[in-house]
């Protein structure tokens, strides 16, 4: 066996090779390997080697150091010459560089006001300094139909959960704000506000102005009111100590301000004007103390997130406990949370907000390729213009790299430019964008906004300057000084894909556009199952709830009204409960029925048509045990028929006399679900009235001067039902129309390209057309050659963007129950339009092209 | 230091090139450097330091013959340039002019003390 031959190490010649100047490489390597033979003889191979590694490490030394490239040296006389190039450029070719700049601008204008919106919808209560560990509780209901999860937990949770779950520092229980009426004296003003515990400004950072934060809300008849709130009823924010009445339907309570906040921060998802002690409604307003009432919500921080499973499982343990044979789950999931991600689908996080928020992040993307995309198709398509200039540079010694460097120089300053315009152009959008967007963005310089520009800046630059630069210096200067420079295929496909790639994301915006707009149309003309027409409601309070009856005789006489009656109904529903049996009833058969309080005449008034039965009326004396269902509730059931039948409610047994169609309460994201209407007139909460339609005005000022009449002070507030209805689709009624105005811009820089490429085509072309001309073509046999081209690019992109577009409204339209379908118009409307809106823009030059005078262009000077 | 334009360490270098005659490279000069100091040296300081007399203009090179040793590769070969030798003997007058300065012992200077 012959014994291996110790060498050095191979691997260390090979980085030696690599880092030191190539003209000592010899020497040096055999130095070293002189120097390993003689450690060789002397040591182990092991050392040896190890005394190779330090030899070579020790020549890291910056006179055997090869040196980089020299272009460093002359950097910034290269960078000038590049700017005066760019400049020079810039002006030589004006409408190029016109196109360029709108359509960058136009493009950025849209990127940064979809920033600004979407970095405010992230800060959406992450001020609270706890956001880390601040977790809501929420609760999962499983029934026949599936999981749903709601954000009410029993109140008894409180307690039980601040005094044996150790991972919890401290919690909170609260209500959902809620209008209420306050009044000092004889001034009444209804205001935003809820119940919290004494805890709450430890949990939350809503600032106090005045008032100690850590006792404002342990009394019962403590009240913390918002500057605004105090300026309002004291003409001063120094109003600690002075009193005020707090009503709420029967209830009226004397409450002392004990402390005042600073006003709500816009980016809080819960705006409210004051805020009561949890003990007051705690004890004093919940008449069902059960572990069965959902009716608070709790929030929690933790001492660390990493405990959250533990907490969670716990606070469930002990809930569990409390209330056996229930089909109820707590979990914890991060406050902040709540406002993006607030949809539940079987008991699991099913986005949200947060699809908007991704969704326009998407456009965002899109309509940045696109006006990327004009600069890149113009600069090629301009590259004869250059191709001298390269020529000559390269043959005076330019490297690529150098030529590199200056087709990055145009396109950043290029950027720069319309980044500088875009800021200008938002400036100027804001104020229409923040009113269809129902936001108050305003372009401060923070760090974000800044980090955000720049990287724009570099996104474009790059992504618009890299094929040019690696294109255009690729150039053979031989051939190009020769003249004989021909263009590859391959450079005018890439283009026309890019182009197709324009308008194929364009026409997906459009088509998607379409889809939202009818399905927004449909939502708001749709039947609901009740007429919601010229419906007006206003809160019982103060003296309404004894005289109810007598005001609404009284409004029944007023000329302008059709109907009235006291009502509980609320468009996207008040109450639900699980606590209805029935004959037959299973445990499985778990059903959570809507909860509607009706008096007489209630349900005529809403105009729910009745399939069976009667309605409540007073011809049949008293109809407290009675209640009607819809049909809804009936089949989930499972009764066959139902008149007559008695079903037992949490409160008391009572008799199904009558069946109303199916109606559409919640909204029409849902389907429709069980309902029961309850006969309880004295604790309805509204009074609704039908006006004629005509003269809706003075209807509503002869009601407001009964109101005043009956109950002089209060604070008479009517609201239409309509409205209420519209306000349930706000959310998708604003990505409607900012849609529209994306899609809108994302068309308009295609055309931009477009026309950019049109003009350049026919210039190259002008000679030829000229001679077609002389030879006897027609017109429109010009147009129609020079309008084929860009014809079939977008012919493909119609191709290739309809099914896409449909699969994107498909999956859109999945968020409603009942939805528009499909049509197959939508999407050829979408395709012609793009295909007008293309050759509107491209006759623009074409038209005249085809009409030059041959002499003109074929004479040649 | 007089103006020699050589440092101590530069100056032991440019001895051994001119010890080491035609074996003057840098392996064999990093050798006679640790068997005459007994410090331990790298390739890489010495070469580093030839190459600064060399830009001083106190050494020239030349490239040598290849040898196996070397995995046929040449090797340069110093010499001393004629100003070199100026800088070292001036270097040497300078610290011999310093010594014939430097008293010898004597008694008269110092002082004992007894008690």
């Amino acid at each position: 066996m012959k014994e291996q031959k110790t060498i050095p190490p191979r691997s260390a010649e090979k980085i030696l090779n690599r880092i030191i100047r190539p003209d000592l490489v010899e020497e040096v390597l055999g130095d070293l390997e002189e120097k390993f033979y003689a450690t060789l003889a002397k040591r182990s191979p092991f050392r040896a080697r190890l005394n190779y590694w330090y030899q070579v490490l020790n020549y890291l030394r910056p006179f055997a150091i090869r040196k980089r490239s020299k272009s460093y040296s002359n950097f910034t006389p290269m960078l000038s010459h590049n700017l005066t190039v760019t400049f020079r450029n810039f002006k030589k070719f004006k409408t190029q560089f016109l196109i360029n700049l709108a359509g960058l601008s136009t493009g950025l204008a849209c990127v940064l006001l979809i920033f600004l919106w979407v970095s405010d919808e992230k800060q959406i209560d992450k001020f609270h300094k706890n956001d880390d560990q601040l977790y809501q509780v929420m609760s999962n209901h499983t029934d026949a139909s599936g999981i749903f999860t709601w954000r009410g937990v029993p109140g008894l949770l409180l307690e039980e959960i601040q005094s044996t779950v150790p991972e919890v520092k401290k919690a909170v229980a609260t209500t959902d704000a809620h209008e209420y009426t306050l009044s000092v004296d004889e001034s009444y003003i209804k205001a935003n506000g809820k119940f919290a515990s004494t805890d709450f400004f430890d949990v939350f950072s809503y600032p106090l102005a005045q008032g100690d934060p850590e006792s404002a809300l342990s009394d019962k008849s403590g009240i913390v009111i918002s500057e605004s709130l105090a300026l309002r009823f004291f003409k001063t924010t120094d109003a600690i100590g002075r009193n005020m009445d707090w009503h709420f339907w029967g209830q009226r309570k004397t409450v002392q301000v004990t402390g005042i906040l600073k006003n709500v921060p816009k980016n809080s998802s819960e705006q409210f004007d004051f805020i009561m002690s949890w003990n007051y409604y705690h004890d004093d307003l919940i008449e069902y103390k059960q572990w069965g009432n959902y009716y608070a919500r709790i929030m929690v921080v933790l001492n660390s997130n990493s405990e959250m499973e533990i907490a969670d499982a716990r606070i469930d343990a002990i809930f569990k406990e409390n209330l056996q044979g229930e089909n109820v789950t707590l979990f914890l999931t991060s406050y902040s949370d709540r406002y993006l991600f607030s949809k539940y689908e079987n008991g699991m996080q099913a986005g949200g907000r947060i699809e908007y928020v991704r969704l326009f992040s998407i456009i965002a993307i899109f309509i940045l390729f696109i006006a990327c995309i004009n600069f890149i198709n113009l600069s090629t398509a301009r590259a004869s213009h250059r191709t001298k200039e390269i020529g000559i540079k390269k043959s005076l010694g330019a490297s690529r790299k150098s030529l590199v460097g200056q087709y990055f120089t145009e396109s950043i300053l290029l950027s720069i430019i319309s980044l500088f315009v875009a800021f200008i152009l938002v400036w100027l959008l804001l104020p229409p964008f923040n009113y269809i967007a129902q936001k108050e963005l305003s372009l401060v310089p923070d760090p974000r906004l800044v980090y955000a520009s720049l990287g724009l800046i570099l996104a474009v630059g790059i992504l618009a300057g890299s094929y040019p630069a690696l294109y255009l210096s690729g150039f053979d200067p031989i051939e190009i000084l020769k003249g004989k420079f021909s263009r590859k295929t391959g450079e005018v496909w890439a283009r026309k894909i890019l182009v197709v790639l324009q308008f194929t994301l364009s026409i997906i915006l459009t088509v998607a556009v379409v889809v939202v707009y009818h399905q927004m149309e449909f939502v708001k003309n749709k039947n609901l199952g009740y007429d919601r027409d010229n419906l007006i409601y206003f809160e019982r309070e103060g003296k309404l709830i004894e005289n109810s009856e007598a005001f609404v005789n009284e409004l029944k006489t007023k000329p302008g009204i059709e109907d009235a009656a006291v009502s509980g109904f609320m468009v996207g529903g008040v109450n639900s409960t699980g606590g209805v049996d029935w004959e037959g009833k299973t445990p499985e058969d778990q059903v959570q029925f809507w909860e509607i309080r009706s008096g007489y005449g209630s349900i005529d008034l809403l105009g729910i048509e009745l399939v069976q039965g009667r309605l409540f009326s007073k011809e049949f004396g008293s109809d407290s045990a009675n209640v009607i269902f819809n049909e809804t509730a009936i089949a989930a059931m499972g009764m066959e028929d139902p008149i007559g039948k008695t079903i037992r409610h949490y409160q008391g047994n009572r008799k199904i006399i009558g069946v109303v169609k199916d109606f559409n309460l919640i909204s029409l994201h849902t389907r429709v679900e069980p309902m029961i209407f309850l006969f309880n007139p004295e604790e309805t909460h509204f009074i609704m009235a039908r006006l004629k339609p005509g003269d809706e005005g003075t209807t509503i000022s002869e009601i407001e001067s009964l109101y005043e009449s009956f109950n002089p002070g209060y604070v008479f507030k009517p609201q239409f039902l309509d409205q209420d209805y519209q306000a349930l689709y706000a959310s998708e009624e604003r990505v409607a129309s900012l849609s529209k105005y994306f899609a809108g811009f994302a068309i308009l820089i295609s055309c931009l390209g477009l026309f950019g490429l049109a003009a350049y085509t026919t210039e190259k072309r002008i000679k030829e057309i000229g001679i077609r001309k002389v030879l006897g073509s027609g017109t429109w046999q010009v147009v129609y050659l020079l309008s084929s081209d860009f014809t079939k690019m977008v012919l493909i992109a119609i191709v290739l963007a309809l099914p896409t577009g449909y699969y994107i409204g498909n999956m859109w339209l999945e968020n409603f129950a009942y939805r528009i379908d499909l049509e197959w118009w939508f999407f050829a409307g979408a395709g012609i339009l793009a295909l007008v809106i293309a050759w509107i823009t491209v006759s623009m030059q074409t038209l005249k092209a085809a009409r030059v005078n041959p002499s003109d262009c074929l004479r040649d000077e | 230091m007089k103006e020699t334009g050589i440092g101590e360490f530069e100056e032991v270098i440019l001895l051994l090139v001119g010890i080491l005659d035609q074996n003057a490279y840098a392996f064999r000069i990093s050798e006679e450097f640790e068997s005459q100091t007994g410090r331990s040296i790298s390739i890489g300081a010495v070469h580093s330091a030839l190459e600064r007399l060399s830009g001083k203009g106190f050494l020239t090179s030349e490239m040598g013959k290849p040898s196996a040793g070397r995995g046929g590769r040449r090797k340069r070969i110093y010499s001393i340039t004629a100003s070199g030798r100026r800088a070292l003997t001036a270097s040497r007058d300078f610290r011999i002019s310093l010594w014939s300065q430097f008293p010898d012992f004597s008694v008269d200077q110092l002082s004992f003390v007894f008690n």
